[in-house]
């Protein structure tokens, strides 16, 4: 109708799904399993992206030998030398891609695992407004240090497939690797809830009193949970990196948190299904948004405002009415339940 | 001697009393009602632009109208906020976590209310409410001892901070409805079963925090050059972090946190430019830190409601205490 390319936006919508779905499932298995009120969901995810985008830019110039000391990636210089140098070697895209996811992961959770030392003293609300707040410092941070480019951010990031000619392939290849590491995050998650240790998260979340003198350690169990959660947090920042070949520190706003907490609330706590829906729902909604709001001119409000309006009100509307979500929380499969589904099955079939 | 060491020390004090304006009603709120309220930022906010709107609007230059008019709009709407949205979601059981969640999306929510409304009221005025100049109002001194101004932000924040303390005070210790609030904050269930109208009284306070609050907003449209929709957002950490110093329980610790606070954010900061070359721009930073070291150091265990993990190294022997 208005020459709607319909696969163009099927690309992009289901990348960024993906993007995002890794952040609520990894946020629903802190928060909705073991009951760490994550609000900083957003450090972990801007630093998976810098991280990444700091190697990526820093080594192709220095690999190509470039002095990055004249020429750091930050500057117009840099970018410039990124374009022309960025997409020539195709194995060193794919090598530097899987260093900065590895190195990503790594980092995340380390500070993830570092973070957990403070707020393990503190209940929940005190562990949400201290992560809230760390997000908020981490943006600051980029934003004044000048060697991840301050507030310009860092550009030129080159895309694994860069160097393939056909836009559309690229994109395709792009996106089949970001649900690739989609279905990574969902079965280590679901294999992680369903172990005895998602059990004893579980307990942890609903009385951690009795959890603690059941014997468990609980401090330790919450920060490994952290690292693992904000290790997989990292891959989608970096993924998000290499999506955009850009990355700035406005695009870390406190504001993805929010994102992400209304996916996996809409979604169903503690359902990683109830994620995956989530974040569908509410990242077609983004996507069509940007596609509709060209369309609408110029309006007394600005259509960005109202979006959010609904993201806060969704939040406080499906605690009030349905706070279950749209796929409830269910029982654990563990091997044994599994045989007596199927037994209760068969007598009752 | 830091360069400009006067103005330092009058910011110091002027920034001090922002925060005992803005995290006393906190402290109250959260140990009297248990909602880690983020709506808290929307109230400094709606505060502040209550008084730009009747001033790019009306054309009021009365700080004391705008204030009353501030007090009364925010208390509603911290009373709204409790009836419609905290009091179901506590009554039905949810925990303290499922709360705060809600908190925050009203806190989202409001705040793109009030960038709606700018949008709005620009339509019909031209007048740019997302960045909004200082307001000079006309019945608020300004006073000069010897060489040093004072300025009307100084004369207001310090006659509110008076008159709010001594108000808190002789509610709470003087009155029996102030004995009702704090029987309501340390036992909530008893004080119920005593007769005490709790959920009146709950409400009361919100109306009390929220009108408090707004005012500070009012008195910051006196200081800053550039009030924006943000205002409340860019002060959550230091308003919060001095409530975690007070536990969210003592009213007292909040004061002296505010006064920690407004130190390390202006002469602490001023200090490290000075002889570290420390930019002025990573003052959130001696924030922070001072927020890591207040929970690893003294952690707030009465109204946070974490588990003591001190006691790591003998843990089986607490344990057996707790039961």
């Amino acid at each position: 109708m208005f020459g709607f390319d319909i696969v163009g936006f099927m690309i992009s919508w289901l990348t960024l799904f993906g993007i995002y779905s890794i952040l609520a499932i990894t946020l629903n298995v802190e928060s909705g399993i073991s009951g760490i009120t994550n609000f900083g969901k957003v450090v972990f995810y801007g630093i998976g992206a810098y991280v990444s985008a700091m190697l990526t830019t820093y080594l192709i110039l220095m690999l190509n030998g470039v002095n990055v000391s004249e020429i750091p990636p930050y500057n117009i210089n840099g970018v410039i030398l990124l374009g022309e140098l960025g997409n020539k070697n195709p194995a060193l895209n794919i090598g530097l891609f899987l260093l900065a996811i590895i190195l990503s992961f790594i980092v995340a959770g380390a500070i993830g695992y570092l973070l957990t030392y403070p707020i393990l003293r503190v209940g929940p609300e005190f562990v949400g407004f201290t992560l809230l707040s760390s997000g908020e410092l981490t943006r600051i941070f980029l934003l004044h240090y000048e060697p991840v480019g301050a507030s310009k951010g860092l550009m030129g990031i080159p895309n694994p497939f860069g160097w393939i000619p056909d836009s559309r392939i690229r994109q395709i290849l792009y996106l089949m690797l970001v649900l690739g590491f989609l279905a990574l995050t969902f079965i280590t998650m679901k294999k992680l809830v369903n172990s005895p240790l998602g059990r004893t998260l579980k307990a942890v979340r609903d009385d951690e009193t009795a959890a603690l003198c059941m014997g468990k350690h609980v401090p330790k169990i919450k920060a490994t949970v952290l690292f693992i959660g904000s290790g997989f947090s990292g891959i989608a920042g970096a993924l998000l990196s290499y999506y955009f070949t850009s990355v700035n520190p406005n695009m870390f706003a406190p504001s993805v948190t929010f994102n992400a907490w209304a996916m996996i609330i809409l979604g169903g706590f503690g359902n990683l299904v109830g994620s995956l829906l989530g974040a569908a729902i509410i990242t077609l909604v983004d996507r069509a948004l940007t596609f509709i709001i060209p369309l609408l001119g110029i309006t007394v409000i600005s259509p960005d405002y109202l979006r959010w309006l609904i993201v806060g009100l969704l939040l406080v509307i499906v605690l009030l009415v349905n706070p279950r979500g749209l796929l409830p929380e269910k029982p654990i499969e563990t091997p044994a339940s599994k045989e007596m589904k199927r037994e209760t099955g068969e007598e009752g079939g | 001697m830091i360069p400009g060491f006067v103005q330092t020390l009058i910011n110091f004090v002027q920034y001090a009393f922002f925060y005992m304006i803005f995290s006393l009603p906190l402290t109250l709120s959260y140990r009297t009602t248990k909602v880690i309220n983020f709506v808290h930022a929307n109230f400094i906010t709606y505060g502040a632009y209550i008084a730009i709107f009747l001033n790019g609007i009306v054309g009021n230059t009365s700080m004391v109208f705008a204030s009353l008019s501030a007090f009364l709009i925010v208390g509603s709407i911290a009373v709204l906020n409790n009836l419609l949205v905290f009091a179901p979601l506590q009554k039905r059981g949810s925990s303290p976590a499922m709360v705060m969640i809600s908190s925050m999306g009203l806190w989202i929510a409001y705040k793109y209310i009030l960038y709606m409304l700018t949008d709005i009221v620009h339509f019909y005025t031209y007048k740019n409410f997302v960045s909004y100049g200082r307001i000079t109002y006309s019945d608020i001194p300004s006073l000069s001892i010897g060489e040093v101004n004072l300025s009307q932000a100084f004369v207001a924040g310090m006659f509110t901070v008076v008159v709010i303390v001594l108000i808190l005070y002789l509610i709470l210790e003087k009155t029996r409805m102030g004995r009702a609030i704090r029987a309501i904050a340390d036992n909530a269930m008893l004080a119920e079963v005593s007769g005490i109208p709790r959920s009146l009284l709950i409400n009361l306070t919100w109306f009390i925090c929220g009108g408090i609050v707004a005012i500070g907003g009012v008195v910051w449209t006196s200081f800053s050059g550039a009030v924006t929709p943000e205002v409340g957002d860019s002060m959550i950490l230091q308003v919060f972090t001095t409530g975690f110093i007070g536990g969210l329980v003592s009213l007292l610790r909040t004061g002296a946190g505010a006064l920690l606070i407004a130190f390390m954010e202006n002469i602490g900061i001023a200090l490290l430019n000075a002889y570290l070359g420390i930019p002025v721009s990573f003052r959130p930073f001696l924030t922070f830190v001072t927020l890591i070291t207040t929970l690893i150091l003294f952690p707030p265990l009465g109204a946070g409601g974490g588990l003591p993990y001190r006691f790591l190294k003998r843990r089986s022997e607490k344990c057996s205490d707790s039961t």
